[in-house]
């Protein structure tokens, strides 16, 4: 079982993502733009500001040659996980519907939210109770949610407004589950040392779906 | 080959909220007075295309905006040559 990261120029929570999976006992490593995923069972599309945000967050990062690999591994069924801007590289790719526009307050936020888990039939919220209350950080300007499929499968919510998404709308996966686009940090709350730690049942939920999937 | 200029005027459509358009509209007609509605902060984009000619030009920008320059799901856009 390996997990690979993905490490745009502007990427920032790549190492914050390999810390998390080192901690559930994934071997990781590190892809650059001109890598393959071949061997990957999970890619990772961390946070961060890949291109500066450059005309649109994500825009630039979609197009690089990694993430034709990333659509590649997609197609073939790969688990492709996309925190913050890693979210909104995968809808500027077309992996996941939507767009995700600057925050109705103007504002950049950061700070930790309270979100509902709304779907926990996916391979990285198998370990969650359905409906349960948690909490993660969110640091983002660009996390209004505009929902354009009205069939989406909707992972988390927050319960508080945030940032002016659709229905509240956090996190979002496609029909098979086995992509997710979410903008909360997970990987910022997998100990107790870090604040908390519920991002750590999104990790053992995908280490535990791999490895009964693998044997 | 010859280059051609173009200007793309890059907009979001009328059903997104545009946040920062709203607070420059605010400004301007609280603190200024003028009476200003409906402004809306979209990006304009000048460039350069190499072409056998202006149909091709044109071909190439409509391109580049569907390819990477506009987001057809948020934004709409108008092309005219400088």
């Amino acid at each position: 079982m390996k997990a690979c990261i993905v490490v745009y120029p502007g990427s920032n929570c790549d190492r914050d993502v390999y810390h998390a999976l080192k901690y559930v006992g994934v071997d990781v490593n590190y892809v650059g733009l001109d890598d393959s995923l071949d061997g990957c069972d999970l890619v990772v599309l961390p946070g961060g500001f890949s291109y500066g945000d450059y005309l649109r967050p994500g825009a630039v990062a979609a197009r690089e040659k990694i993430s034709h690999e990333v659509r590649r591994a997609a197609d073939r069924g790969k688990l492709i996980l996309g925190i913050c801007n890693g979210f909104q590289i995968l809808i500027e790719m077309g992996l996941l519907p939507g767009a995700l526009l600057r925050n109705s307050s103007g504002r950049f936020v950061s700070k930790w939210v309270r979100l509902i888990v709304e779907d926990v039939d996916t391979p990285f919220t198998r370990n969650f109770k359905s409906r349960e209350v948690i909490k993660l950080p969110v640091a983002h300007g660009y996390g209004r949610y505009f929902k354009t499929d009205s069939a989406i499968r909707v992972v988390f919510k927050y319960m508080d407004d945030v940032n002016g998404s659709d229905d509240m709308i956090a996190a979002v996966t496609t029909e098979d589950g086995r992509i997710l686009g979410m903008m909360p940090h997970p990987e910022r709350a997998y100990e107790k040392l870090l604040g908390g730690e519920d991002g750590l049942k999104l990790f053992t939920s995908v280490v535990e779906y791999l490895r009964r999937n693998a044997s | 080959m010859s280059k051609y200029r173009f200007a793309i005027d890059v907009q979001f459509k009328s059903s997104v909220r545009d946040p920062r358009g709203e607070t420059i509209e605010r400004v301007l007609r609280t603190e200024k007075g003028l009476p200003i509605y409906h402004l809306r902060l979209g990006k304009s984009i000048h460039l350069e295309v190499e072409a056998e000619n202006e149909v091709e030009a044109t071909r190439i920008v409509h391109q580049a905006c569907e390819d990477l320059l506009v987001n057809p799901v948020v934004e709409e856009y108008e092309v005219r040559t400088l």
